[in-house]
């Protein structure tokens, strides 16, 4: 397995993995044209013809067959260009010491705090491949990636993790705040913010602060909380430092996780090492490799042992990473020291 | 018959009766002594001074049963809301907001909290005995303040507001409470009211809201309730509405109760009111009934009386008219019908 940029003719292979995804991926319609659009638009992000602002590093992650098995995203900036709106969930203090009565009401104030932050997104991976650390790679590549090319991102990353939804896609939350002032349903909303068309959030989203103790109490319940289904995604990015900071999702209150970019465990831990060719350890634990390359840029797990300067990996690892013994590669161990010792 | 005077402090025992039947929600008129005692000396100091602009002064006003002495109801004129201490309503607006990329185009209605109604004259504190709810009683009991503003115009103020007791259950349970006001007061509905009637209005400020509250977001009983009248409010309401009152965006921050608003120069008994010299004497036809006062100050009266009035004429008063409203031969007397 490894992660490269998506090319222009990933179009079929991308557009049936996201049929597969479905409701929930907003950010990647399933929309032959969009999809295209967002293909080419990726190809002159790694090429270095955009600006941050626009900048939108889309990879796939591809099996030794060449199937194309999952997606991820890192957007160079967000806000820059249109508003970027979060609810910060806050807290009102309602005090009388005189009669004994304090009240705490958190209170969701509209924010654009994250303006100019890079953002983790469109993240599937095909389901008969959530096995072993594929997801991990899928999702732990792009703080690699970050990592090698850091002043091509913000001071933080974040993401955008989906909110509560019942089967049929809607949300309490939105049905308590948004629906009054969209006039339309949850998908559609959605549907229309994935577009891209986010200029109407701004034209119709309430500008005052919201009590949430006048919300439904479905919707106060789902305030910050992931949805089932990004519980996964959720993990692995906590684990590399991530947190949630009190910031959410306007349409359906998901958690805004966030981390400052050079404080990610990946970030942080990498090394540049020499690659050399040999027979790694079967215990050696698994190493997140990076080819240092922009355009031509892969990234693949594999088992290696650190030896000084040099990473020992076998042949194959090599050949998937494009290198030759002696090339420079960014390292770091796919999992967290103690993690490692709990698998051992 | 029956006299409006301004209360003197012997009132106070059936002033305590009124003020225990009086409806929740009818704050200014506490079911406690030594407030009760403090309102009426406050009154009467502000009938007493000599008064060129509105200031914090509060008439009130109790109405009298003559055949038997008995008090049957009250009512209040504050000169000016909001001078001594802050004056809150919440103003009902909507938020407007346009897509024109979506073709979307709406308001959201938003309760803020504000004082837009300090600086006005507020008839309030109007309670009256069950018995009597309905008859003319209510009229003069209501509309003798707007008599009093006509003949002491320089005491109040350009508009005129009052605040009509909003929706409430048998039980005393106010659905508009119990969705906004209760989460931040953290008390329910009655003993709120109390605390209004009893002490400082100042933790209110510290306990409102300072943020919006979008209407829609409220569940759909505290919705009915903004603008909505407790049925026993709707005498008094009705009373001042044919005053020319009119209701308006602000409601009350408790019950979402609604507020009405005139410019005095406009309301009905003050515009065509008519003063004339008072005539003792008997007259054989009545041609209609009047509310008449004596536009008097500390010793103002209001009866009902039927008159043979004719405009420009003096007015014949007979001995047990004359006598509730304590005039004489030639002094001024000011008439409305009723």
């Amino acid at each position: 397995m490894i992660v490269r940029p998506a090319q222009v003719t990933d179009l079929p292979a991308l557009l049936a993995l996201v049929r597969l995804a479905g409701r929930g991926m907003t950010t990647l319609p399933a929309d032959e044209e969009r999809l295209n659009y967002r293909l080419r638009w990726a190809k002159r992000t790694f090429a270095e013809q955009v600006e941050r602002a626009d900048a939108d590093y889309l990879f796939v992650l591809e099996d030794d067959d060449q199937q194309v098995v999952g997606v991820s995203a890192v957007a160079g900036a967000v806000g820059l260009r249109e508003p970027w709106y979060n609810y910060r969930v806050g807290l009102t203090v309602s005090s009388s010491p005189d009669l004994g009565i304090q009240r705490h009401i958190p209170t969701l104030f509209l924010s654009n705090e994250m303006t100019g932050q890079s953002e983790l997104r469109t993240l599937f991976l095909r389901p008969d491949q959530r096995l072993g650390s594929h997801g991990r790679l899928l999702s732990l590549s792009r703080l690699l990636f970050v990592a090698e090319f850091p002043s091509l991102f913000g001071d933080k990353l974040i993401a955008e993790l989906r909110g509560s939804a019942d089967e049929q896609g809607c949300s309490p939350f939105w049905d308590s705040v948004g629906r009054h002032f969209f006039q339309m349903d949850f998908s559609h909303a959605d549907h229309l913010s994935g577009l891209g068309n986010k200029s109407f959030i701004a034209e119709l989203m309430p500008r005052q602060p919201i009590y949430t103790c006048l919300l439904t109490e479905q919707a106060q319940a789902v305030i910050g909380k992931p949805h089932a289904n990004s519980e996964a995604a959720l993990k692995i990015l906590s684990d590399e430092g991530f947190d949630h900071k009190g910031y959410i999702d306007i349409f359906d209150a998901g958690p805004v996780i966030e981390a400052p970019t050079s404080g990610i465990r990946t970030v942080r831990d990498s090394q540049l090492l020499d690659l050399a060719i040999g027979a790694p350890d079967e215990q050696a634990p698994l190493w997140l490799i990076h080819n240092r390359r922009l355009e031509n840029c892969r990234i693949t797990a594999a088992r290696a042992r650190q030896s000084g300067h040099s990473l020992v990996v076998d042949r194959l690892t090599a050949k998937r990473l494009q290198l030759r013994p002696g090339d420079s590669v960014r390292a770091v161990p796919l999992l967290k020291q103690q993690q490692q010792a709990v698998a051992a | 018959m029956l006299v409006l005077r301004p209360v003197q402090l012997t009132d106070l025992p059936q002033l305590q009766r009124l003020a225990r039947e009086s409806l929740v929600g009818v704050t200014s008129l506490p079911d406690d002594s030594e407030r009760l005692r403090d309102k009426i000396l406050d009154s009467c100091t502000s009938f007493e001074q000599n008064v060129q602009n509105p200031g914090p002064e509060n008439y009130f006003f109790v109405l009298e049963d003559l055949t038997n002495r008995s008090l049957i109801g009250c009512s209040e004129i504050l000169a000016t809301a909001g001078f001594d201490e802050p004056f809150y309503s919440l103003r009902n607006r909507h938020f407007n907001s346009a897509s024109r990329e979506l073709n979307i185009e709406h308001g959201v209605p938003a309760l803020s909290l504000c004082q837009d109604l300090s600086g006005h004259t507020l008839l309030r504190g109007f309670h009256i005995d069950g018995a009597w709810t309905g008859t003319a009683a209510s009229e003069l009991l209501s509309r003798a303040r707007l008599l009093f503003i006509a003949a002491h115009a320089q005491r109040f103020c350009d508009t005129v507001i009052t605040e009509i007791v909003g929706y409430s259950s048998d039980e005393g349970h106010s659905p508009f409470w119990d969705a906004v006001g209760k989460h931040f007061f953290d008390l329910p509905y009655v003993e709120a009211e109390r605390l209004c009637g009893l002490e400082s209005r100042a933790f209110l400020a510290e306990l409102m809201p300072q943020y919006p509250i979008y209407v829609p977001m409220l569940p759909q009983a505290a919705q009915d309730c903004i603008g909505r009248i407790h049925p026993d409010g709707q005498e008094a309401f009705d009373i001042l509405q044919r005053e020319g009152f009119e209701t308006n965006h602000y409601v009350d921050l408790f019950d979402g109760g609604p507020t009405l608003l005139a410019r005095t120069g406009h309301i009905r008994s003050i515009a065509q009111s008519q003063t004339t010299q008072a005539s003792p004497g008997a007259f054989i036809d009545a041609r209609g009934r009047y509310l008449v006062s004596n536009d008097s100050l500390e010793n103002f009266r209001v009866i009902i009386a039927e008159l043979d009035y004719l405009p420009g004429k003096p007015v014949t008063l007979d001995a047990a008219m004359c006598a509730a409203l304590k005039v004489t031969e030639g002094r001024q007397v000011r008439l409305i019908a009723l």
